[in-house]
């Protein structure tokens, strides 16, 4: 087939997403970043004021910084963490044990468990007195943490939470080894291979493009971490000593509370500038490691 | 893959199905799907089915009340309102706590609100200044406006406009044990009436084993944050409408240290451990017994009355710093108001005046147990044989209250002050900060928001 | 593969872990049981009990004089129905359009699909409510089933990661034999990507299922609402219902863990990317 079929091929293929991306979103994403520059605060006032917002944001509010550093502070913590999580419960998934369906819709309950009440049973789980981990800490005489109510342990508390959901991934890999030839693992084993090799040699390389989604992806989701914190925190603002005032937070509060739309409008694109970089930074050194079988 | 196509038809089939489906939904509610396109000229968007229920014009009503409590009450309200007029008929709709504002402001931005919707007190004029919501003043006789408790009515009004009718409160009382004051061998007719006496009597109500409090006599704290005796110890708000902060003053001050004075003999485990337990919501320290007094919003009479029933129990106004400065308490509240592009302002607050006028806020009133702003309705219902001996002595003690009750309205010139203000006390709590600096960068800062602001 | 003996060694140590950790991810939900099985009386006394004194099964049927689940069920059914559908067809097309047909425009393309996962949504969600509001659509389900139709990054992402595993020799091989793209991508590509299929499937069904800004936002008529709307009832202002609460959650939770746990083999099992075993 020649080049100009196969353009026109691909669009034929992507075009719902353009119709989608031109009818729904790019208006709002416009409007957003127009309102970036204005005084806009949802119903009655959007004047133009220039870079204002952003010059605040960076110069004038410590509140902004704050929320930047917690949020880095997690997504450096909880993106390897769950996604290493995620790999190993998956290889101990995929194999032949009794009870494996059990098993595995065990290991994925956490990941259907979400919303608010999942959050405010997690609140209880992690009550420092009379929650259940602090009490199974007492059978070690560990005395446990205060958790959410110490500025210290807050966002450690949070992402305990996280990886506790680890398991809604270990859909993904257990999807990309099942595709895994048996053929390539007896081929390895007649050779001699030990069980770590198997794993690095074949499983690793064959599940890279799941690996590289999942860090995409969980790192794009990260970041934006809101829902939690909201409900978390004790006064829905970020407490204990604004330890849970994560960027999505702060913003919430500018967009929804005072509404400071255009402010919070100009954060977004702040971020949205780090993500970006942080995703084609991504892509950039997937080259290296990212192990397409098809190509 | 021939499943694969076969679905996907059967999805498109019944994409349609269900689009018939929802029109046929809109139609017998009352029009709000067919006004969607212009707010402005309802009476061409919505004429059809005007003409149909002869002229009626039909109000969308938002409340956050679903529960099996509340729900019945404010429908029975909307009921006898439907049946008491020809011109106007209320549909009430429940849309989620808190979620209901974020609804409110998309609705409001689309040119599509509600009629009617409750929404925060403390937060009308902060609205007001954004222009959400629609003045009332021109519909509103000196009879209605004069109905309300005072603090409620101010809260309500934004450069003398008024923006909304207030519907419930809620005012910060003190709760004690009974039957642990008579164990520690106090008078249970005698409820401390001075910080120091609070103190005193939390002492002698403590319980200590091995080092560890088995109860705790009393931590302002708990139940109350440190605003509240902010509050108490200053007569008013640290922040005033106009900007003045007074946080580095000397009761604010002794408010800190009265509170870390008491922390230091629990410690903060002891603290934190009860404290939580409140936050999650999921046991109750003083129905346990673990603690003998606390301060709490006047409505947690109707928890104890509903599941602690044996429990022996009285209340008292909020102690006071020192004699004679005053048991100032701190309150809440809840208001009706039209929000911005509502298509019959007039209309809208017809059925507020019909939701806060005497009958309607008495019966809500006998059912809930919420202390009603209507003031005559408060009082009454403080005599209502709804209530039990004990019912009408919490409730006339609530009204009592709001002779002292302040209210503290967002302050407009500094509406997001909580996020820079909240954190510095919290570390003086926990002992990170001293007092005195503490207080120094609370007001400073405070001062810089508000300098920033005007 | 390996000797007996080892083998046995490491089932028996795989199994070990895996029950320990079972408890882990599985105690959270037997707090829900337990919740919603008391009184509140027992809830707010506070005692740290597994096994209630008191045991209300009623709780469970109480619930439905509350607010009526059984139409929020079937309307949340409708949605989740036609969305997973959609959802798995069109992403499946558009992906592999990014994955497996090179056009002028691809690279930069794709990286505006994933950029829209960036900004936050409650951003943009003013702006995007004016213009369903605007086309008439708010309170409807079509703000919640249309964007369906047009792919979401995150799935795009996902089944593109997938096709690229489609070797490319087959594909090259199809066209020889005169194949368009449409028909390697339904008769080649679709059939070999059907774990990843399910995969998204079960996650869009969780993702619509639980749902709750977006029918928050466009329903406003009771009648039309969802389970995750009714579900707040019990929880208003300061108190909750704590034993209502999970009693509901557990009734909205049941459908998803049923159909998980009798689906999997259908994706875990299912096929085999390179196709060269048990394909069925």
């Amino acid at each position: 087939m020649n080049k100009k079929k196969e353009n026109i091929y691909g669009y034929i293929f992507i075009l719902p997403w353009i119709i989608g991306f031109l009818g729904l979103t790019l208006g709002p994403l416009l409007f957003s970043l127009a309102g970036s520059f204005t005084n806009y605060n949802v119903t009655s006032r959007m004047d133009f004021i220039g870079f204002e917002n952003y010059s605040r944001m960076f110069a004038h509010d410590d509140l902004f910084w704050t929320s930047l550093y917690n949020t880095m502070y997690f997504v450096l913590f909880s993106v390897p963490l769950t996604t290493i999580a995620a790999i190993l419960i998956s290889t101990m998934m995929n194999q032949s044990i009794p009870g494996m369906r059990i098993f595995r819709t065990i290991y994925y309950l956490p990941a259907i468990l979400s919303g608010v009440g999942v959050y405010l049973l997690w609140m209880q789980l992690l009550d420092p007195s009379t929650g259940l981990i602090n009490q199974f800490l007492d059978i070690f005489g560990i005395e446990g943490p205060n958790w959410l109510f110490d500025a210290g342990w807050a966002k450690p508390s949070l992402i305990f939470m996280k990886l506790w959901s680890a398991g809604g991934s270990m859909l993904l890999y257990l999807a990309a080894m099942q595709g895994i030839s048996k053929t390539l693992y007896e081929a390895a084993v007649m050779d001699g291979a030990s069980r770590a090799q198997l794993f690095f040699k074949i499983t690793l390389p064959m599940v890279s493009p799941i690996i590289f989604f999942d860090i995409v992806t969980s790192t794009i989701g990260s970041f934006q971490i809101f829902q939690e914190a909201y409900v978390m925190s004790a006064d829905n603002a970020g407490a204990p000593e604004n330890s849970l005032l994560f960027y999505n937070l702060y913003m919430w509060i500018k967009a929804f509370n005072v509404f400071d739309m255009g402010y919070a409008m100009a954060m977004s694109w702040i971020l949205f500038i780090i993500v970006l970089l942080l995703t084609l930074l991504n892509f950039k050194l997937s080259k290296r490691w990212v192990h397409y079988e098809g190509d | 893959m021939k499943k694969f196509m076969f679905l996907l038809m059967a999805s498109m089939l019944f994409l349609s199905a269900c689009g018939g489906f929802n029109l046929g939904e809109n139609d017998s509610s009352g029009g709000d799907g067919s006004n969607e396109e212009g707010d402005s000229e309802e009476t061409t968007a919505s004429g059809s089915e005007e003409a149909e229920e002869g002229e009626k014009i039909v109000l969308d009503f938002w409340t956050y009340w679903g529960s099996e409590q509340r729900r019945p009450v404010i429908d029975k309200i909307i009921e006898d309102f439907n049946n008491s007029q020809d011109g106007i008929e209320v549909k009430h709709t429940y849309v989620p706590w808190g979620d209901i504002w974020t609804k409110n402001l998309a609705a409001i931005a689309a040119g599509d609100p509600p009629d009617v919707i409750i929404n925060d007190i403390n937060t009308v004029k902060l609205r007001a200044q954004e222009g959400q919501i629609e003045p009332i003043t021109e519909y509103l006789d000196e009879e209605t406006k004069n109905s309300f408790y005072d603090q409620m009515m101010e809260a309500s009004t934004f450069e003398d406009e008024i923006y909304a009718l207030p519907f419930n409160t809620d005012t910060q009382i003190l709760f004690y044990n009974k039957d642990q004051f008579e164990e520690a061998g106090l008078d249970p007719g005698s409820p401390p009436s001075t910080w120091a006496e609070a103190e005193e009597y939390g002492n002698q109500l403590d319980i200590q084993e091995n080092g560890d409090f088995e109860r705790i006599g009393f931590y302002p704290l708990i139940g109350a944050g440190n605003d509240v005796w902010m509050v108490n110890a200053l007569g008013e708000n640290y922040i005033t409408e106009d900007g003045e902060v007074n946080i580095n003053t000397p009761p604010v001050q002794d408010t800190f240290e009265w509170i870390l004075g008491q922390k230091e003999k629990y410690g903060e485990n002891t603290i934190t451990s009860i404290n939580s337990q409140f936050e999650n919501a999921q046991q109750d320290p003083f129905m346990s017994g673990k603690i003998s007094m606390m301060v709490q919003n006047a409505n947690y009479y109707v928890e104890l009355r509903d599941f602690a029933q044996d429990m022996n129990f009285g209340v008292a106004p909020l102690p006071e710093k020192e004699e004679d400065s005053g048991h100032t308490s701190w309150g809440g509240g809840f208001v009706a108001e039209v929000p911005k592009g509502a298509k019959d302002p007039e209309a809208s607050a017809e059925f507020i005046k019909y939701l806060t006028n005497h009958a309607s806020q008495l019966y809500w009133a006998e059912n809930n147990f919420d202390l009603v702003a209507n003031e005559e309705a408060s009082i009454a219902a403080a005599e209502s044989d709804e209530f039990s001996d004990k019912g009408q002595e919490v409730y006339s003690l609530m009204i009592e209250n709001m002779e002292r009750t302040q209210l503290t309205p967002q302050p407009v010139v500094a509406p997001d002050y909580a996020s820079t203000i909240n954190p510095v006390f919290e570390s003086i709590i926990s002992e990170k900060t001293d007092v005195d600096e503490g207080l120094e960068k609370a007001q400073t800062e405070l001062e810089r928001i508000v300098e920033n602001n005007k | 593969m390996y000797n007996n003996g080892k083998m046995k060694f490491w089932r028996a140590f795989n199994f070990v872990l895996l029950l320990a950790g079972s408890l882990f991810m599985i105690a959270p939900l037997f707090w829900m049981i337990s919740i919603s099985l008391k009184t509140m009386e027992e809830i707010y006394r506070g005692e740290f009990t597994f096994i209630p004194e008191d045991i209300q099964f009623s709780n469970f049927t109480d619930i439905f004089t509350v607010a009526p689940f059984g139409t929020y069920f079937i309307n949340t059914a409708v949605i989740t129905v036609i969305v997973v559908l959609a959802n798995v067809f069109v992403n499946a097309y558009i992906a592999y359009g990014f994955a497996k047909i090179e056009f002028k425009g691809r690279g930069p393309l794709f990286i505006i699909v994933l950029s829209t996962m960036m900004l936050p949504g409650f951003i943009t969600l003013i702006p995007q409510y004016v213009i369903f509001a605007k086309l008439g659509l708010v309170n409807t389900y079509y703000p919640l089933i249309l964007p369906a139709l047009f792919g979401s990054a995150f799935n795009i992402f996902l089944l593109r990661q997938f096709f690229k595993g489609v070797p490319n020799s087959m594909i090259e091989a199809a066209k020889m034999e005169g194949a368009n793209h449409f028909q390697i991508f339904f008769k080649i590509a679709l059939p070999m990507i059907k774990p990843a299929l399910f995969t998204v499937a079960i996650f869009s069904f969780n993702g619509v299922w639980n749902d709750f800004l977006g029918p928050l936002l466009y329903l406003n008529d009771e009648s039309l609402y969802t389970l995750q709307l009714g579900l707040q009832v019990f929880k208003e202002q300061s108190n909750t219902q704590w034993n209502y609460l999970m009693a509901g959650s557990l009734l909205v939770l049941l459908p998803v863990i049923v159909l998980f746990f009798f689906f999997q083999r259908y994706f875990i099992e299912g096929s085999n990317i390179l196709g060269n075993t048990d394909e069925k």
